[in-house]
């Protein structure tokens, strides 16, 4: 299938559900399901009132924080964790109990830890996203191809060289793949921290779902899946610029 | 080897363990129980049978709404996966649903289906059903061509051919989806009852919440993870033993 087949269709696909939306929203009314016209009616006073992406860039610059140092923390365990088997030891059991653990029951707990300010949302992106960039980190760790790092052996490299020059290249796109997935549940905890509490974004779609109108609250959804869309590109893009070798189809996990 | 492990492991976790207990001697119980703290509060609430009368609620709508999910998602998968057209018709879409935050739908579904049993299972099956549709199709797409034309080759019927060898085939995408699943269906679970009205294992832990009783939290937080972890591990066995040709790596 050639390129231009496959936009025809990707559009025709979005038409198609635009157009459903459409119909539905018309036959349910504006309280139950705005159709997407009403939406984009009600998405410029959202966008002129402000409140919207003051929140946004309010609520995206405390996450930024929390998956910053889920970063931080998270690629060099993970690379301690796929590289030496004493740190693999003492810290899987732990990872793989607190990765499958839901974000939203910790909220509970958390809020007596850290109260209800930025160090709450902070922690619990940061717990939500860290576990998956070290597992993703650690994969790919174990994985660097023995062979590549016995050649550099062979030629005298020291070990800093090796783990500069031939580790973390190989791992680049494991990085990137880790924040990648990292950075989608950190957005989906800083929703949960945010419409528990009632703060910040998520505060604001807590708040509007309560209107009789459901399009501002469609409004806000688009928003955010569009901060989620973009920044997902953002970051594959890195990536290629990082590793141009990998290019070649790395699907995260 | 793996015995060896599983060992350490457990010395791992019981050395972790050891240090939160002494860590936690250092602040008050309202911040943070020890250990021995939250295993009396297991102890007492379930020889009371009030945790697993709790639990058994719970389970209600998280069971409901992730078989409503895998009974959407993995025939929809497959026609994802199998069907060119479809796929490149739908992935867009099903992407950008899938890019919002699951929570953020929850006033939503509050307006449809109401603040208790209907709103959780609805929640519980939008958080399954995305994630289970991009593992099938993903893994419908990958069967391996050369075993569809064999059995082409051998004069094999379309139903032959879906039945014989790309059901096999893909098997192990639907196990891996199903784990994926139920995963968060458990995940699901307690969101659900935290962000709609209050019920079950969800008002437990409000309850304690208000009570600054953190002991009571994190007795909540064991039996989830524990939870998580068996229902994993229970699919990863499970796999193990129904499909012996398809080798994990």
């Amino acid at each position: 299938m050639s390129r231009g087949q496959r936009l025809v269709l990707q559009l025709t696909g979005i038409a198609v559900t635009v157009a459903a939306w459409e119909v539905v929203g018309r036959m349910m009314g504006e309280g139950l399901l705005a159709a997407p016209s009403v939406v984009l009616r009600e998405y410029g006073s959202l966008l002129s009132e402000g409140t919207m992406l003051r929140e946004l860039f309010f609520s995206l610059r405390q996450m930024l924080v929390g998956f910053g140092l889920a970063c931080l923390v998270g690629m060099p365990l993970g690379i301690a964790m796929g590289r030496s088997r004493v740190f693999d030891v003492i810290l899987h059991p732990w990872v793989s109990m607190l990765v499958v653990l839901s974000v939203a029951a910790l909220v509970p707990l958390f809020l007596l830890l850290f109260g209800s300010g930025f160090n709450f949302r902070a922690a619990i992106v940061f717990m939500a996203s860290v576990w998956y960039i070290v597992l993703t980190t650690y994969h790919g760790a174990r994985g660097v191809e023995p062979r590549f790092l016995e050649v550099a052996c062979s030629f005298g490299a020291s070990r800093l060289h090796v783990f500069w020059k031939v580790l973390m290249p190989a791992l680049y796109p494991y990085l990137i793949t880790g924040a990648r997935i990292g950075l989608v549940h950190a957005i989906r905890a800083m929703v949960v921290a945010e419409m528990y509490v009632i703060v910040g974004y998520g505060g604001l779609i807590h708040k509007t779902g309560l209107h009789v109108s459901t399009a501002p609250l469609l409004g806000l959804l688009l928003t955010l899946m569009t901060v989620s869309i973009v920044s997902n590109w953002l970051l594959r893009l890195a990536g290629d610029w990082l590793a141009p070798w990998y290019k070649a189809r790395l699907t995260p996990a | 080897m793996r015995y060896r492990t599983g060992i350490l492991y457990i010395l791992s976790i019981c050395a972790g363990l050891l240090l939160w207990e002494v860590v936690a001697g250092q602040f008050s119980r309202v911040v943070l129980s020890p250990p021995s703290a939250v295993l009396r509060h297991l102890y007492v609430n379930t020889t009371s049978l009030l945790l697993p009368l709790l639990l058994v609620r719970s389970l209600g709508h998280a069971a409901l709404g992730f078989l409503l999910a895998a009974a959407v998602a993995i025939p929809l998968g497959f026609l994802m996966g199998r069907s060119e057209k479809a796929f490149h018709m739908f992935d867009p879409v099903v992407n950008a649903i899938y890019a919002i935050p699951t929570v953020a739908f929850v006033p939503f579904l509050i307006i449809w289906f109401g603040l208790f049993f209907p709103g959780r299972t609805a929640l519980v099956f939008l958080m399954c059903v995305f994630d289970m549709l991009v593992t099938v199709s993903a893994g419908a797409r990958n069967v391996d061509p050369a075993q569809i034309n064999v059995g082409r080759s051998f004069g094999a019927s379309r139903w032959q051919i879906f039945g014989k060898v790309l059901l096999p085939a893909s098997l192990p995408f639907v196990f891996t989806a199903v784990r994926i699943g139920l995963v968060r269906a458990v995940n699901a679970m307690i969101t659900a009852e935290l962000f709609f009205a209050a019920v079950n294992l969800g008002a437990h832990m409000q309850k304690a919440q208000n009570r600054f009783d953190s002991a009571g939290l994190l007795a909540i937080l064991t039996i989830l993870c524990v939870l998580g972890l068996m229902v994993q591990e229970g699919v990863k066995a499970l796999e193990a033993k129904l499909l012996p040709w398809h080798v994990r790596h």
